[in-house]
């Protein structure tokens, strides 16, 4: 009899709990719109935010941005050269049909097509087959030996997994979905909200817990802070620290996490006198990274070097680096040894957003102090891109999204005539480096190298890393299990709910 | 109003909305970063190559001239363009958009117009008394203050004292009305403000214009009410210049409550042409700036129909 009680009690238990988890509509305050809505294309923040919960790749990234199946039950790197990836059988789009190999198969085909123009064709430059095994294996081929390099891009929105049947049949993804995530787009209202319900086929059972998230967009930040005071939404995102006075504990809940995303100076290596390394070194010595975290935002940020310290095994603290501690003498003594004994002056061009002209603000406070005087250009921010295309300043200050994936972060960026090398730095052992590191396997050798590779980054500067803002949402109490990831991604909210 | 006349001035309008829609495509193709750039960010993963071939998809590779002649033959035809980031059709997202904005626009002016013209009929009656001097002071306020600070003062003293008012979360008109103007209250309000100061100083000083004629001096020499002579006699002929700025200001209203809407996060038209100004969206901007110049055409032709209705002694010929 008391065992029966037992097992009553444990079952209700049970039942209540799911209970609680499962059910109810959340708001969340979000502060731009998404552009476009196909997966493959889409690269503004916002979109990515709300298609990684209605479409799903084959891996995603788990809690401590560990990279977990997703569509793909398992996935190996066979060899160097070769990844499989088994799919999972009991996937539905949302408009109830089964995911095959066919559609993974037809994504990634859609992705290479040169006709689509996707950012993610040039993740996948350096594949050389991909073919279905059976009916419920893939594999990718390599030109390069680079399998275990090449993973992290198969969790991103752009390598999602999209239906072939719904595509080919003349449907415009940029303006209607059909995936396979947790949540269905069910209204889009432009410039006003998005209404995601929860997806009956969802192939991970109980979840999503909610049955609705209503995400409106709210540019402005008084507004975010006041509609989450008056009751108007249940979380949203909040980008300056200060106003988190106004959320008093009990009500509130504050949900901190930091980021990869990391703010940094990039330099022109070619322009004079910021063309000698020893000059942009001098630089470093004389960022004082603690005092502008502290006064730009309210110390809700770490400093961080060429890798997001939390990045581990690769990143190499900050304290490791000389260059990394406040030291105004020796910043004067490398600049007299370069022939600047009484400074120079250069100009930053940055945007206003994302605080960055506060950060330029601070800098140039701290410079002065050595003597090097900034002209700050503050411009508009497609005017800013226009000009960090063209490698057109002495320098700029802005915000890199950064990844877990040492090659992700560095190639592209560092690589002579890399993509992303505006600065135009090139030293052919950072190349070889960059080479090797993509293609070593062994954990160990790996780390050697880009040891090596962030010392010499370091050392020669084409940029001054400076630090990691901390992504601050807030919501109600009864907003429970919302979770935030590193890369800023809000995957977690299939497992959030409302008490 | 003669059938000529109406056909006059709409076809001497039609340079004036060309001349505006050819110095908006100039301009915004000459700012520094175009549609290409905003896409990729500061995230270049495309080559050379395939961003030649999406300036070439996006008809950028053309001279300009070139690009808006045929922007102005596909408009002639109707049609009125694609957004390059959303796919959209552009049409659908103006008539999307601009109920919330003519209907934000309506709204303050209805504001604007019961707060300023009583304030400013008392201030002319009452001249140069310390209520006048009070007006006047209140008015300069209104005048130099912003709308994004009276819109945050406002936002923080409602969430503040009225909890459950719905400041924020558009609906439309039609699908829950109350809920509808709880929302617009606040930047109707916000923006209505504002433009009483202005209505209040013309309607003073056009009333003082008024009472000084000699009608009026007439109208109380042979008996007439006060409250008559001031309603009827001042007011009627001191509303010509107030119907003029108020029309003045329905155009700047519909065409300029960007800070507003993006404030209470209204989806209107303001919002839209900000967002694709920030994205170098060309085909969105061009057609809503040169909706926005149509509105204020026909706006005027409107205006100018008013004051026969005012004063009929004006005609339209």
């Amino acid at each position: 009899m008391k065992k029966l009680l037992v097992v009553i009690l444990a079952v209700l238990v049970v039942v209540a709990v799911f209970a609680q988890k499962s059910g109810g509509r959340l708001v969340i305050a979000m502060e731009t719109e998404p552009v476009g809505l196909d997966p493959h294309l889409v690269t503004a923040f916002a979109s990515h935010r709300v298609l990684e919960n209605v479409y799903d790749s084959l891996l995603k990234y788990g809690e401590g941005m560990k990279l977990v199946p997703n569509l793909a039950e398992e996935a190996q790197a066979v060899d160097p050269y070769t990844i499989v990836f088994k799919i999972r059988e009991d996937v539905k789009f949302h408009d109830g049909t089964p995911m095959t190999v066919e559609d993974v198969l037809f994504s990634f085909e859609r992705i290479l097509n040169p006709d689509t123009k996707s950012p993610a064709a040039a993740f996948y430059q350096d594949v050389e087959s991909i073919k279905a095994i059976g009916d419920n294996k893939i594999e990718f081929k390599l030109k390069k030996p680079m399998a275990s390099t090449l993973l992290p891009n198969f969790a991103g929105v752009n390598s999602s997994i999209v239906s072939k049947k719904f595509v080919e049949s003349g449907k415009n993804l940029q303006l209607e979905t059909n995936g396979t995530g947790p949540f269905y787009l069910a209204e889009y209202v432009p410039g006003n909200y998005m209404i995601l319900k929860k997806n009956p086929y969802y192939f991970v059972k109980d979840q999503p817990y909610l049955d609705e998230i209503k995400i409106v967009f709210m540019p402005e930040e008084v507004s975010r802070v006041a509609a989450l005071k008056n009751g108007d939404v249940d979380i949203a995102k909040i980008n300056e620290p200060l106003n988190l006075k106004q959320f008093p504990e009990g009500k509130f809940k504050i949900h901190r996490s930091p980021v990869l995303s990391y703010y940094l100076i990039g330099i022109n290596t070619t322009r004079k006198p910021l063309n000698d390394p020893r000059v942009r070194n001098a630089l470093n010595y004389a960022i004082n990274r603690e005092a502008i975290i502290k006064t730009v935002v309210f110390s809700e940020g770490v400093v961080t070097g060429p890798l997001n310290p939390a990045v581990q095994p690769w990143a190499l603290l900050p304290k490791s680096f000389d260059e990394y501690t406040y030291n105004p003498a020796k910043a004067k003594e490398l600049l007299a040894q370069a022939g600047y004994p009484n400074g120079f002056e250069f100009e930053i061009v940055t945007s206003q957003r994302y605080n960055f002209d506060k950060v330029a603000q601070v800098i140039q406070a701290q410079l002065a102090e050595v003597g090097v005087k900034v002209k700050i250009d503050l411009v508009e921010w497609g005017i800013f891109i226009k000009r960090w295309r063209e490698s057109d300043f002495d320098a700029f200050i802005s915000m890199n999204s950064g990844s877990i994936e040492p090659d992700i972060q560095f190639y592209r960026t560092f690589h002579t005539g890399g993509s992303t090398n505006v600065f135009l730095y090139s030293n052919p052992r950072v190349d070889e480096l960059l080479d090797l590191g993509r293609s070593t396997v062994d954990i160990t050798k790996r780390k050697e190298i880009y040891d090596e590779l962030q010392r010499i980054i370091v050392k020669e500067s084409p940029v001054i890393f400076l630090y990691s803002a901390n992504q601050i949402f807030v919501s109600s109490a009864s907003v429970e299990n919302f979770k935030l990831l590193a890369n800023e991604s809000l995957v977690f909210l299939r497992e959030t709910y409302k008490k | 109003m003669s059938f000529a006349y109406l056909v006059r001035r709409v076809v001497t309008s039609i340079p004036t909305v060309l001349f505006v829609a050819f110095v908006v495509f100039i301009t915004i193709h000459l700012v520094p970063g175009n549609v290409v750039d905003m896409m990729l960010g500061t995230q270049n993963y495309l080559t050379q190559e395939q961003i030649d071939q999406l300036y070439k998809e996006y008809g950028l590779d053309k001279p300009l001239i070139v690009q808006f002649g045929i922007w102005l033959k596909n408009i002639a035809t109707l049609d009125f363009g694609t957004s390059l980031r959303t796919g959209k059709k552009v049409i659908n997202l103006i008539m999307d958009r601009f109920p919330v904005t003519l209907e934000l626009s309506v709204l303050s002016m209805f504001f604007a117009t019961i707060i300023g013209v009583p304030l400013g009929i008392v201030a002319a009656v009452k001249r140069n008394s310390f209520v006048d001097g009070v007006l006047r002071v209140v008015g300069l306020i209104g005048l130099s203050s912003p709308s994004f600070w009276v819109g945050a003062i406002l936002i923080v003293i409602f969430a503040g004292l009225f909890q459950g008012f719905n400041i924020f979360g558009y609906v439309r008109l039609k699908e829950d009305f109350l809920k509808n103007l709880q929302v617009m209250f606040l930047p109707s309000l916000t923006l209505g403000l504002m433009l009483s100061a202005q209505i209040m100083r013309m309607t003073r000083s056009s009333m003082l214009d008024a009472l000084q004629q000699e009608y009026i001096k007439t109208a109380k020499a042979k008996g007439v009410s006060h409250s008559k002579v001031i309603g009827k006699h001042a007011l009627k002929n001191a509303l010509i210049p107030i119907i003029t700025l108020s029309g003045i200001q329905l155009g700047y209203l519909l065409a300029g409550t960007i800070v507003i809407e993006n404030m209470f996060a209204l989806p209107g038209l303001g919002r839209l042409l900000l967002q694709a100004v920030n994205e170098r969206d060309y085909p969105v901007i061009q057609f809503v700036v040169m909706f926005i110049a149509l509105l204020i055409v026909v706006l005027n032709i409107v205006v100018d129909f008013i004051y026969t209705l005012v004063d009929p002694r004006v005609e339209l010929r």
